[in-house]
């Protein structure tokens, strides 16, 4: 049997037997204690105490600093790959997962929507950082500090290039998630990326079976895909790619001159290295100015065509919300009688509360929905729009070089330079 | 040594490992799964033997031995229960254990003989033709992406904002009309309770027939607006939300606009639409204040004079009291407003008077402060005085009495609040002696506690069903829900003599006028935290957004969470010392100083 076969079926088991170990642990019903103790929800884990959240923000700023450390004065994958072990271990097995920088993204959102909501600095510290981080020296936060990341590079044996018709069609998918994700958070809907986070199951060894299978496939596919969470979902990745193209030093495949081997060509799973060209475009100058002229006047297009689609969806995306999935509920009742009534909807009638207020609040939630939709279309219409505009130009490059925005400073490419000074 | 020599054996012994560990993963995993199977399908506290069991004790009650043997039953099918997840549990970490051996040595083996890529063939130059074809590539997606929601919209849109309103609308329309129905019926009960009942101490005077038709506010009307001394209900809790933190009256960061106030007061601003309303009284002249929302232009004022009935004479009252102490009310239509000499006026939205009227000179020893509120088209006002204290409801198109409850209570400086319990709304006061609640249609007595005592100038606070009072020199007292009324717990730490608490489901907020702030739990009374805001607090506390505002005598807004913690949040100032209790609305904040009114945004 071949290695990736053997390693292809021990993750299956793992995420089974674990997935078995998560569910018994629902067979009882919640008991309502007469004491009034609450039994804790499990989407995050309990309060952490003040100084030990100050330990967590110095392991990061001491994990990114090493890394970076290690990508660019020392120039070796093996400590990175440490680092990542390390960083697996205490943000990912330790912490569970919390508090995550891909998910303070919500945290920041919430803050800047709701008056109501201080984001707690700890969270905020871990939204920024990496940022800093990036901007100074390119994404070494996913190369060494990201918990997700690491447990992705753990299973990624066999990594095959991913055609570049899917890898084009795949990029879109992080904005659609990122846009998704702020506005949930900024309606006070839902942390979404909390919610469906794949990886927080494995290392709480608890989570539900959609988030269990929603794990699998991420890992089953990043043996052969390496990294697809971080590349084709992740939405802090986004953020990070934006600001790394426009880090102060960054990793270089080659410390010196690129003697032009070819070496390292195909040694990025990520397919993040730039070969050398374009030499020459095949169309004329007068196309090309064409092109980008109706380029400039169609992104508004986009933006108008994307906001009104997501204006549209307005109603579809509100339902997450469960005050309307609630008020709806109450709304429809032929539609209710068609299965048992909701426990929400039971403890609604339960409260007294009038059905008045319910609606008041859907209609204003609707309202809000209906303002984020055409934000979100208008986001992913700009997103789309640029893409189409960013691929007619390319800077000519004479060496191999890293793609500064897609490139994870994983310092796997250096192992493969010839040149060592 | 040869290196290479030494690794050979290196990745032969870790495949070993590798492999051993592989069998040892498949054998745990299987042996998981068994377990779990078994255990979804035993449930071990529904079990046919235990049925049975149970069965038997029902015919045989007295059988002690049989429930014994139940018992044994149960803690044997839980162990056995809580055995098998304990196992499955454990077969997870050995899962996992093993996995990351294997994933450990299989890493080892690709550190040490690197999987070098080969170089490939050089391509021809492909870089243009690729981006175009990627530019149709994201194109597509890009349809795909639009089409799938358009056609999601469209399977699932069922214009569900224009459903809500209108049914919000029905439903509403739906509770004004059962009005009487309720009516009589409380009107009927109340009179069995006060012919067999000695301890009420009321009597109904009068009941007036059948409402007159007419439209009174929506819910929706009522939350969206401040008509009520401390917000909707007069409970202190904001419904709307994304109210200011931050604003400083001094510079003038965040403050819409400052309007100077004619006459002085006490009361709170009214908000209604876009028209804030404000009553301002001296010895010698009452008046009604209109200013528009927008930009704080005095729209209208209102001399209140020659109102049928005034004293000839104006009574005495306390400076911190003054004559215009009662914040107004409305219901969108009409504007009412009471001041110390007990006139009671009615202005339309225009500032013309509809009705007004005299109440009689209050025997109100500080001058009378209770606020009024609306229930539907009834104006209601809680008269405690020396002597002869009453809550009177009229009806607001006429002013004509709709009915009157006496009540043998002493005078009170306390405003009337509605409690919505679920069951039904009622009109919560309090007063030395009791907290008393009545039906704010019939004005029956509904129940009354005894429990506060000397000169009451808080309102009382209500959340999830209990009612908490508090009074200077007397005590707090939470009463909680249910048949009877009882007081569920008490303090005398912290007391208050001018604000009033707020409270939400889970905890019970007190400031008192010497400028301490202290959170209770809600339900058994626990102090959970007290805080010092080193200055006199006269403003009661509102509860928006998830924050407390609580607004001390210098003028500075103090602003905290509303929850275990009380983390401070803010301390906005507003530039002018001020008492009043600020109102809430469409994103704004009202408050009067002690000669201007800021709109903070």
């Amino acid at each position: 049997m071949k290695k990736h076969q053997i390693t292809g079926l021990i993750v299956f088991f793992l995420l089974l037997g674990w997935h078995v170990a998560a569910q018994v642990i629902q067979r009882f019903p919640r008991p309502d204690f007469e004491s009034g103790y609450v039994t804790p929800e499990t989407l995050q884990p309990g309060a952490r105490a003040g100084f030990l959240e100050l330990v967590d923000l110095l392991v990061l700023i001491a994990a990114i600093s090493v890394t970076s450390w290690a990508v660019l004065k020392r120039r070796s994958r093996l400590l990175v790959f440490w680092i990542s072990m390390f960083s697996l271990a205490y943000f990912g097995f330790y912490r569970e997962g919390c508090v995550c920088s891909i998910g303070s993204i919500q945290n920041v959102t919430l803050a800047i929507f709701s008056g109501g909501y201080r984001i707690p600095l700890t969270v905020l510290a871990f939204f920024l950082i990496p940022l800093v981080f990036t901007l100074a020296f390119g994404r070494t936060f996913c190369a060494g500090v990201c918990p997700f990341g690491a447990l992705q590079d753990l299973v990624s044996f066999k990594p095959l290039k991913l055609d570049y018709r899917i890898n084009a069609a795949l990029d879109i998918i992080p904005y659609l998630y990122l846009g998704l994700a702020v506005l949930y958070a900024a309606t006070g809907t839902d942390f979404i990326i909390c919610r469906y986070d794949p990886f927080v199951g494995i290392f709480r060894i608890n989570a539900t079976v959609g988030m269990f299978v929603f794990a699998g496939i991420l890992l089953l596919s990043g043996i052969f895909i390496a990294r697809p969470y971080c590349r084709f979902l992740c939405p802090y990745g986004v953020i990070l790619n934006w600001i790394s193209r426009f880090s102060w030093k960054h990793l270089t495949i080659t410390p010196s001159v690129c003697v032009q081997c070819r070496l390292c060509e195909d040694s990025c799973p990520y397919e993040a290295i730039v070969k050398p060209g374009p030499w020459k475009n095949p169309e004329s100058r007068r196309t090309m100015v064409r092109k980008f002229l109706s380029g400039v006047v169609l992104i508004p297009v986009f933006i108008f065509l994307g906001g009104w689609t997501g204006s549209l969806l307005h109603e579809s995306l509100a339902r997450v919300n469960g005050k309307v999935r609630l008020a709806e509920e109450l709304l429809y009742p032929a539609k209710r009688l068609q299965s048992p009534e909701t426990k929400e909807l039971i403890a609604f009638k339960a409260s007294g509360k009038p059905a008045q207020e319910l609606y008041v609040e859907a209609t204003e939630i609707l309202n809000r929905f209906y303002t984020g939709g055409w934000i979100l279309g208008g986001f992913i219409g700009l997103a789309i729009g640029a893409f189409l505009l960013g691929k007619l130009f390319s800077r000519h490059r004479t060496d191999y070089e890293p793609n500064r925005g897609a490139c994870f400073s994983c310092a796997r490419c250096i192992d493969y330079c010839p040149v060592q000074s | 040594m040869d290196t290479q020599s030494t690794r050979i054996p290196l990745i032969s012994l870790l495949r070993k490992i590798a492999l051993i560990c592989g069998v040892f993963a498949a054998i745990i995993c299987i042996l998981v799964i068994v377990n779990y199977i078994q255990l979804k399908r035993i449930d071990p506290l529904n079990t046919p033997v235990m049925a049975s069991l149970q069965e038997r004790l029902k015919q045989n009650p007295g059988d002690d031995s049989l429930r014994t043997e139940i018992r044994e039953l149960d803690l044997l099918a839980r162990k056995a229960f809580f055995t098998s997840q304990w196992q499955v549990r454990m077969g997870g970490y050995l899962l996992l254990g093993s996995v990351l051996i294997i994933v450990i040595c299989l890493k080892w083996i690709e550190l040490i003989r690197p999987n070098i890529p080969p170089i490939p063939f050089p391509e021809k130059d492909t870089f243009w033709s690729h981006r175009m074809i990627r530019r149709k590539w994201i194109t597509y997606t890009a349809l795909l992406i639009v089409s799938g929601g358009l056609l999601l919209a469209f399977l699932t849109y069922r214009d569900l904002g224009k459903s809500l309103n209108s049914l919000e609308t029905t439903l509403a329309n739906q509770a004004d009309s059962v009005t009487p129905v309720k009516k009589e019926k409380a009107v009927a009960a109340s009179q069995v309770i006060l012919a067999d009942t000695p301890r009420s101490r009321d009597t109904v005077v009068a009941t007036a027939p059948a409402l007159p038709e007419q439209k009174f506010p929506t819910r929706q009307e009522i939350l969206r607006n401040s008509a009520t001394f401390r917000g909707p209900d007069g409970t202190g809790i904001v419904a709307q939300t994304n109210f200011p933190v931050r604003w400083n009256g001094i510079t003038g960061d965040h403050i819409l606009w400052r309007t100077e106030i004619p006459l002085p007061g006490f009361n709170s601003p009214v908000v209604w639409n876009n028209r804030i309303f404000l009553s301002g009284a001296n010895t010698t002249t009452r008046e009604i204040f209109c200013f528009d929302a927008g930009s704080g232009k005095l729209l209208w004022k209102t001399d209140v004079s020659e109102v049928p009935g005034t004293p000839g004479t104006v009574p005495k009252v306390d400076p911190q009291t003054g004559f215009a102490a009662s914040t107004m009310t409305t219901d969108g239509q009409r504007v009412y407003a009471i001041f110390a000499t007990g006139d009671l006026i009615a202005l339309r939205m225009d500032g013309s008077r509809a009705w007004a009227q005299n109440l009689g000179l209050p025997a109100n020893h500080y001058g009378h402060s209770s606020s009024l509120i609306m229930f539907r088209d009834l104006l209601i006002v809680q008269l405690d005085q020396q002597s002869g204290s009453a809550v009177i409801a009229f009806d607001g198109s006429t002013g004509k009495q709709v009915w009157k409850t006496n009540r043998n209570v002493r005078v009170s400086w306390a405003s009337p609040i509605l409690a919505n319990t679920g069951e039904q709304t009622e009109l919560i006061l309090v007063a030395d002696p009791i907290v008393a609640s009545y039906d704010p249609a019939t004005g029956a007595e509904l129940w009354q506690v005894d429990c506060i005592s000397g000169e009451v100038g808080p309102s009382v606070a209500f959340a999830g069903g209990m009612v908490f009072a508090v009074n200077e020199y007397s005590k707090l007292a939470a009463i909680r829900p249910g048949e009877p009324r009882q007081v569920a717990w008490e303090s005398t730490d912290y007391l208050s003599d001018i604000p009033s608490p707020v409270a939400n489901e889970k905890y019970l907020f007190l400031p008192t006028s010497y400028g301490t702030f202290v959170c209770y739990e809600a339900n058994t009374g626990r102090q959970l935290w007290v805080k010092e805001l080193e200055r006199p607090t006269y403003a009661s506390p509102m509860l928006a957004d998830g924050n407390i505002y609580q607004l001390d005598k210098s003028g500075i807004m103090h602003i905290f969470t509303a929850d275990s913690l009380g983390t401070p949040v803010a301390e906005s100032p507003l530039g002018e010392g001020s008492v009043c209790t600020p109102a809430f609305s469409n994103r704004r904040i009202y408050i009067r100083g002690e000669k201007h009114l800021f709109c903070i945004k």
